[in-house]
């Protein structure tokens, strides 16, 4: 194997995060460009978790049998997970909120075009 | 090698999301992604990160696109 | 142990939830906002000046009780908890928007009957974060909240019922979107390198040369965190957008929409000077930046004829002046750039609500339309002729003192040719606001102008003059707020 798995997925993260930049400037149709805002996260969030990873690790949970030492020594780093917790629930409302905006506005103009709907304001 | 498996479904699902023109099998493929990349947080150590994330991006986000689809298919026609 | 501290950000939290709670019963929610909003200020005041520790984290205790192989290492001093510090210039910021948040939401009252419990939840809820935001000494905690302030702000807009409101904030909510996620990166890319989010350890370990401090991965992380600055604050190339987030609010919405993003761009604009000015370029970004919103925010409000986008995009036009200040940077520049922050504050929010009250009586902010308005509320009319003149930096308000230290910081500095573009900048500042002024009060009456209210309420024209006082106060006596910024600036170098 010529990648570890983090290398792999912080090009994934690239990847989606990528997509996502080129749906939400590019794509005509509000629902795709939220769709995109959705793998920009996603793809975020995947890159905090990689600085974390450590390759041959264990998971951060302090069990029973583990001195202080080797866990210290062997797990992965925790901080990040914990900061992808709040930012996977961010992402998740701010998506609500968007695609409530976006039924509003159709309901207002009869379509999902972002040249139509934002168009004629100003 | 699974996780390549993973990580290539998660991005492929995510380009052909954005090609597709029915936005339903968008939410689906939305849905998709993110539990792959739930998977894959597993497979990077994080496992309460990976259950969060297939609660929220497998299932809540593709609820939630579905449920705007439908209704700005319904009001308009 | 100061429990003051995080009761700052409690409050405005617990009052949004209680009106929230209440809402439909008029009397109940008005009262409680009322007593629950002026406690902030009145805290603010009382709060002794301290660190708080979340979670009992504080690493200075927590030494003895770590490995043997970690007390001596450079993770032994790391902050493993939210740290929020507050010293005296949190002090003021925090004085100030609590005292525009308390006025604006007493305007409010007395323009309508009915109280939305649900408009007074988004306002007391982007206090809290913006509160939050100041007094994080965590780049993380700082995101969390810089995404709340957005979505607060998109809930005010969408919560004002004015015309194309929903389009502006749908903008506003995708750009934001797109800046959130930035901004996140670039927290991931110093958290990669350093290991903490915390500023401090941030500093500590960058100063100490324990990594390279021109690695890849802090610079990355330097040009993602100004764009996610740029947009928070409104800067060029999102000064469009936030000033049609301004004007498409209620007058009161706006002022304290205006207190948001001058709080978010201080907390962002302070942290990114704290970690990253030594990095060469930093103060050209900053400059570039400064200088573009300056000249296109005041050009774009020469053009308009809407006296509510006129002011948005003037108030945009003065984050200029602050970015700027933070851009040359020398102790007397940031120190004039904090109080152009606390001033700017003040005189906008009394700009929208007093040419608000404009909008009120006759629900048009066409400056073509309108005219002869003198004669409904002279007292009005003369103390929003007075804030304007304390925007373009008349003496003896507030906007001279801190321009005045503004352009003799950038000429002690050897930017001539800024202090030359600031003083124009001014100029042009005052011929507007004049212009528009004359075009609303003093010319004659169109025949056409109809009234949907006889007279400005006098709770609208009290918010004002209370506005007005301490903007003379800053004028007369600015060493009040000035002997704070000007150590605290000296620190930051």
């Amino acid at each position: 194997m010529v990648m570890d798995i983090q290398l792999a997925s912080l090009f994934a993260s690239g990847a989606l995060i990528v997509i996502g930049l080129f749906a939400a400037i590019f794509i005509d149709n509000i629902i795709k460009k939220v769709i995109g805002i959705a793998f920009i996260e996603e793809g975020v969030n995947l890159f905090l978790i990689c600085l974390g990873y450590k390759a041959g690790g264990v998971v951060p949970i302090y069990l029973p049998g583990m001195t202080a030492d080797w866990f210290a020594a062997n797990s992965a780093y925790p901080l990040p997970q914990a900061l992808v917790l709040t930012s996977i629930v961010i992402g998740a409302s701010t998506l609500a909120v968007m695609l409530a905006l976006a039924m509003v506005l159709y309901r207002k103009h009869g379509t999902l075009s972002t040249k139509e709907i934002l168009g004629d304001e100003k | 090698m699974i996780e390549y498996i993973i990580i290539i479904v998660a991005v492929i699902s995510a380009i052909i999301a954005l090609l597709q023109e029915d936005l339903l099998k968008a939410a689906i493929l939305v849905g998709i992604s993110g539990f792959c990349v739930a998977v894959l947080f597993q497979l990077l150590l994080a496992p309460d990160v990976a259950l969060t994330q297939a609660i929220v991006e497998g299932a809540i986000v593709p609820v939630f696109i579905a449920l705007a689809v439908y209704k700005t298919n319904k009001g308009g026609a | 142990m100061n429990y003051l501290i995080p009761l700052l950000v409690v409050i405005p939290i617990l009052s949004a939830l209680i009106v929230n709670i209440f809402d439909g019963k008029d009397k109940t929610v008005k009262a409680i906002s009322l007593v629950l909003g002026i406690l902030v200020p009145i805290i603010a005041i009382c709060a002794t000046v301290g660190v708080q520790y979340f979670g009992g984290h504080n690493p200075s205790l927590l030494t003895s009780s770590l490995p043997a192989n970690l007390v001596n290492t450079l993770v032994a001093g790391y902050n493993t908890g939210i740290v929020y510090a507050f010293a005296n210039i949190e002090r003021i910021f925090i004085f100030l928007m609590g005292i525009v948040a308390f006025l604006a939401i007493l305007t409010y009252f007395s323009e309508k009957k009915e109280v939305s419990g649900p408009y007074l939840y988004l306002i007391f809820m982007g206090l809290a974060s913006v509160i939050a935001l100041l007094l994080s000494e965590d780049i993380f905690n700082m995101y969390v909240f810089f995404e709340i302030t957005a979505l607060t702000q998109v809930g005010i807009i969408v919560a004002s019922s004015t015309e194309d409101n929903y389009e502006i904030a749908l903008k506003y909510l995708i750009l934001g979107a797109i800046g959130g996620p930035m901004l996140l990166l670039g927290i991931g890319f110093i958290l990669g390198t350093i290991g903490s989010v915390n500023i401090a350890d941030i500093i500590f370990v960058i100063s100490n040369k324990f990594v390279q401090p021109y690695s890849p991965g802090l610079v990355i992380g330097f040009a993602l965190i100004l764009f996610g600055w740029l947009y928070s604050a409104g800067l060029p190339p999102f000064h469009t957008i936030k000033s049609a987030v301004y004007s498409k609010a209620r007058p009161n919405g706006s002022a304290i929409l205006q207190g948001f993003s001058v709080l978010c761009m201080l907390a962002f604009g302070i942290a990114m000077y704290k970690i990253f000015a030594y990095i060469p370029y930093f103060n050209t970004a900053i400059i570039v930046f400064a200088i573009l919103a300056m000249v296109l925010g005041v050009a774009m409000s020469a053009m308009e004829v809407d006296f509510r986008r006129m002011i948005a995009f003037l108030a945009v036009g003065e984050l200029g002046f602050i970015a700027l200040g933070f851009g040359i940077g020398t102790q007397m520049s940031i120190a004039a750039a904090l109080f152009q922050a606390a001033n700017e504050i003040v005189i906008t929010a009394m700009l929208f609500i007093g040419f608000g009250s404009v909008y009120y009586l006759t629900n048009t902010s066409d400056t073509r339309k309108l005219g002869g308005l003198i004669g409904i509320d002279s007292k009005m009319a003369i103390m929003v002729l007075l804030g304007g003149w304390a925007l373009a930096g008349v003496p003896p308000f507030n906007g001279f003192q801190s321009k005045l230290m503004l352009v003799q910081a950038a000429l002690d500095a050897g930017y001539t040719e800024l202090a030359i573009l600031a003083i124009i900048v001014s100029v042009v500042i005052f011929f507007t606001f004049v212009k528009a002024f004359h075009n609303v009060y003093l010319q004659p009456k169109p025949s056409e102008l109809k009234f949907v209210h006889d007279k400005i309420p006098k709770v609208t024209v009290f918010a004002v003059a209370i506005l007005l006082i301490i903007c003379l106060v800053l004028g007369i006596c600015p060493n009040i707020v000035t002997d704070v910024f000007i150590p605290f600036a000296g620190g930051l170098i």
